[in-house]
């Protein structure tokens, strides 16, 4: 039995310069207790398609064709109930689960409180005994004990626990479908792992339907049953995850799960490319960039343990860093752009303290180290246009002979990452794509030929498909143009396919360092056999585990906390490590 | 919205098709946020009063602002004074107890009253970017001694101040007035930058110009500053508002230049001379309506560029 059908739904937005048809004539069927994914890259319409089954969408967009149809209700079809009805509706027959559970909680209301909320609205009057106990009951099936939780404030608990107190209330008052709109997309695999499986787990139990929006392959192949993948506002593809996966038909399908790269799997990289490695002049024995115990601590909290390390850079090499959200990896890369300063110890780039340099010297420390940031929406001046973030830095370093080379050299590197010049140079920031922009930064720091350069989470905001291409571009500004790279990440699988060298940080520690091969691919900490555990496979006979696993690995978790043991696993030449 | 921007460039072609004619007129209005009613209607009510100035300057004798310029109590054209004499053209809006000619008092006043207001804002809002900058984005005691002076100003009721200062004083010019007041425009600029620029100061594109070598000057002024103009621009003309209605505070209570005529003064000498039972409406209700029109110019003019620096504003 079928509990929620889009017959031919499309979904208009009015704007200024016209009407954008975010989703067209989308028919799909949720069947009771079934879980199906919505699948597809940002701005394909996956969000827009299932909140329209909410009447939640955004102003100024309407469902301007179609019928949706909750068939639990004796009325079935949503979009001609009343906006009261509607409410009666939401909660109780279709729930929400929010991607950002930080922004999702009333922060000034306890965790109980924020549950008896929506019973209450929905069922009048309850007394105070029934509610507890309400509340209590979906605290518990998600795994949380209501004796400590249920009186807390949302900014107690931590980033997983609040995406399970949003879980709570979304099952709740057992509602015949729930909608979780990328629940885990802001939480490290570990707790994504155990989310996820809470998430199942309830699901199942109160045998609702479960509509999943993600972009992540690996995650729809361990959490759901069938699988729907739009683009650009339409539904390319609807099957069993099973054959989806093993038998994508679309040629985007086909693109979304070779997008994901698997440790171990075939490399992304084109191996070719790898012989032309340029060494550039080995008569310099200072290191490139060298790390004399360094350590960060903001106030009392310690970002980053005291760390040694140097970079000889007369062999380009790329150095993974690689670590959860809070392991003091970006605090790393910040340290050696030079934009804090460490707490103890001093950072040295070619011998010199980057903390104390005359202003000639900072600026040539500028020149040669450069960097590629996380958020490529954010990189470029919304005041001007494309070309100025190029075009500036290359004549502020004296690179530039006149206009003509300036465009030359800027139309050069557009050239080498795959951009077409004309189409992108001349353009706002705001009418470039997420994976354009990165290019074009990829771009950048190519034309001014550093040679160092720090890649902080470069892919992490980039459409899924296009990662691959991005992290080839960088890897071959490694082999083509002699630049050392750190490579911030937490992806252990695409470190395991472009790093010489791996260092695995917890809690700005480094827990297991070594060459790929042995780090990723054969971990013996238990922390990196934890992360690479929990990574979620696009490949249905590597089970994820259930949720009892999850739980474990969390309380394993738990125990690592505060042990100072680092594993090292041997050695590559040009780089050294020591943590004390 | 949010669909809109996350597609960029793949999904950018909207379709036209489906709508009415109007409706596309409609949307075709926000091609340009800058051609936005409020804004046009705004600037064209300030403009007019520009105009009044200059063209008035040309067309009108200014002179006629001095005492005997004509017959005292002289009604509007078409109007009757209480002894019966009818308005000439001589006199187009009449004359004050002296004799002075009301146009030419306008044309003269309404100008250095909207001059005091802008002068007092741009020196006000030059002090609050050159503080504004400095707190964001030196930090430490820098800001401490810039946000605490500013908080503690805020509080300060400008009016007590400048009625003390002024009536020690006695007559001063409208530039010294403008700089006065501007005394007490500076803080809220100063704390709207600063929290721009503190948010700003972490931005992806500030850390770029950093990385490209930039000058603190040229990430202030090149990188910040541009996106901030619409902020600056707003806050720039409550200014000009909050100016201008503190300077005519004082001029009506007799305070500040005594020798220039601003619509302050015109208003303070009507109040002053029993204008409002000896039936002269004219001489304060004209100056009266000149500011009225000043005032919702202004507003018009920050509404619209409210719209245009948040296109959420703006609706279909």
């Amino acid at each position: 039995m079928t509990i929620l059908d889009f017959k031919d739904v499309s979904i208009d937005f009015p704007t200024s310069k016209g009407v954008v048809h975010a989703v067209t004539n989308v028919s799909l069927s949720v069947d009771k207790g079934r879980r199906v994914g919505f699948i597809g890259e940002s701005g394909s319409g996956k969000t827009t398609t299932a909140l329209s089954a909410m009447r939640m969408l955004a102003s100024p967009g309407f469902v301007s064709s179609g019928e949706i149809h909750l068939n639990s209700l004796p009325q079935s079809n949503l979009l001609s109930l009343s906006s009261e009805e509607m409410r009666n509706v939401r909660l109780s027959h279709i729930s929400y689960i929010p991607q950002g559970a930080m922004n999702s909680l009333n922060p000034v209301m306890r965790i109980e409180r924020q549950i008896w909320d929506g019973i209450v609205a929905h069922e009048g009057s309850v007394s105070q005994s029934e509610l507890q106990r309400r509340s209590d009951a979906a605290l518990e099936s998600v795994g949380l004990d209501p004796k400590i939780v249920a009186s807390l404030y949302p900014h107690e608990l931590s980033g997983g626990m609040k995406q399970r107190v949003c879980i709570a209330i979304g099952v709740c008052l057992n509602p015949d479908l729930v909608i979780a709109d990328e629940p885990t997309s802001a939480l490290d695999v570990i707790t994504q792992r155990h989310v996820m499986q809470t998430l199942r787990d309830v699901q199942a139990e109160i045998g609702a339907g479960l509509i999943l929006i993600g972009h992540d392959m690996g995650l729809m192949a361990q959490s759901v049953d069938e699988i729907a993948v739009l683009k650009k506002g339409e539904l390319v593809e609807f099957g069993p995850v099973r054959q989806i996966i093993e038998a994508p038909k679309h040629p985007y399908t086909k693109e979304l799960i070779s997008s994901v790269p698997l440790v171990g799997g075939e490399s992304f990289l084109d191996p070719s490319t790898a012989s032309g490695t340029k060494p550039t002049e080995a008569s310099d024995p200072t290191p490139l960039l060298e790390l004399r115990g360094v350590s960060k601590s903001y106030g009392s909290l310690t970002a980053l343990h005291t760390m040694n390390f140097s970079l000889d850079g007369t062999v380009p090499k790329i150095i993974s860093i690689v670590g959860q959200s809070g392991s003091g990896k970006s605090t790393m890369g910040s340290l050696m752009l030079g934009f804090n300063p460490p707490s103890t110890g001093q950072v040295l780039f070619k011998g010199q303290d980057i903390n104390r340099q005359s202003a000639s010297q900072a600026l040539a420390f500028r020149k040669e180290v450069q960097a590629v940031f996380q958020d490529p929406y954010a990189c470029f001046n919304p005041f001007y246009r494309v070309n100025h973030a190029l075009k500036f830095p290359f004549e502020r370093f004296g690179l530039s002979q006149g206009s003509d080379h300036t465009r030359q050299a800027m139309e050069e590197a557009c050239k080498a990452v795959g951009l077409a010049p004309e189409t992108v140079l001349d353009r706002y920031p705001h009418q470039l794509s997420g994976g354009q922009r990165q290019r074009l930064i990829v771009a950048r720091a190519l034309m001014l030929n550093p040679k160092l350069l720090i890649a902080d989470e470069p892919v992490s905001m980039v459409d899924a498909s296009l990662r691959a291409t991005i992290l080839k571009n960088i890897h071959d500004l490694k082999d083509q143009h002699g630049i050392s790279i750190i490579y911030i990440t937490h992806d252990l699988a695409t470190a395991y396919h472009v790093s010489d060298y791996v260092m695995v940080l917890y809690h700005g520690q480094v827990v297991e360092a070594g060459p790929p091969m042995e780090v990723i691919g054969d971990p013996k900490h238990a922390y990196t056999q934890l992360l690479i555990s929990s990574i979620p496979w696009p490949d249905l006979d590597r089970d994820w585990g259930s949720s009892e696993d999850a739980r474990t690995a969390l309380n394993e978790l738990a125990q690592i906390e505060g042990r100072h043991d680092a594993i090292f696993r041997g050695e590559i030449p040009g780089f050294s490590l020591t943590q004390s | 919205m949010t669909t809109q921007n996350a597609a960029a460039p793949e999904t950018a072609a909207p379709d036209m098709g489906g709508l009415t004619r109007r409706q596309i007129k409609r949307m075709k209005r926000f091609d340009n946020p800058w051609r936005n009613p409020k804004l046009i209607w705004g600037a064209a009510l300030l403009l007019g009063i520009v105009a009044l100035g200059l063209i008035g300057r040309m067309f009108w004798d200014t002179d006629m602002v001095f005492t005997g310029s004509g017959l005292p109590r002289q009604a509007p054209v078409g109007f009757e004074n209480i002894r019966g004499q009818i308005g000439t053209w001589a006199h187009p809006l009449g004359t004050d107890v002296t004799g002075k000619d009301i146009l030419a008092l306008l044309i003269v006043g309404a100008p250095n009253s909207l001059y005091v207001g802008v002068l007092a804002s741009l020196i006000g809002m030059s002090i609050g970017i050159f503080l504004g900058f400095s707190a964001g984005f030196i930090g430490g005691r820098t800001d401490d001694v810039i946000r605490v002076g500013s908080d503690v100003m805020i509080t300060i009721p400008p009016l007590l101040i400048l009625v003390v200062f002024q009536a020690a004083y006695g007559d001063i010019s409208l530039t010294i007035m403008a700089i006065l007041i501007a005394c007490f425009v500076w803080q809220s600029p100063t704390r709207l930058i600063r929290a721009q620029v503190l948010s700003m100061r972490e931005s992806g594109y500030v850390h770029m110009a950093r990385l490209s070598g930039a000058s603190t000057g040229h990430i202030m002024f090149r990188e910040m500053l541009p996106n901030l103009v619409p902020y600056l621009f707003g806050s720039f003309i409550a200014n000009v508002t909050t100016s201008i209605v503190t300077a005519v505070g004082l001029e009506v209570l007799g305070l500040g230049p005594q020798r220039v005529p601003t619509l302050g003064r015109v208003i303070y000498d009507a109040i002053n001379s029993g204008a409002l039972i000896q039936n002269l409406w004219w001489w304060w209700g004209i100056p009266t309506v000149l500011l009225a029109v000043m005032f919702i110019g202004l507003l018009m003019v920050n509404l619209g560029l409210d719209e245009v620096s948040n296109p959420r504003l703006r609706r279909l």
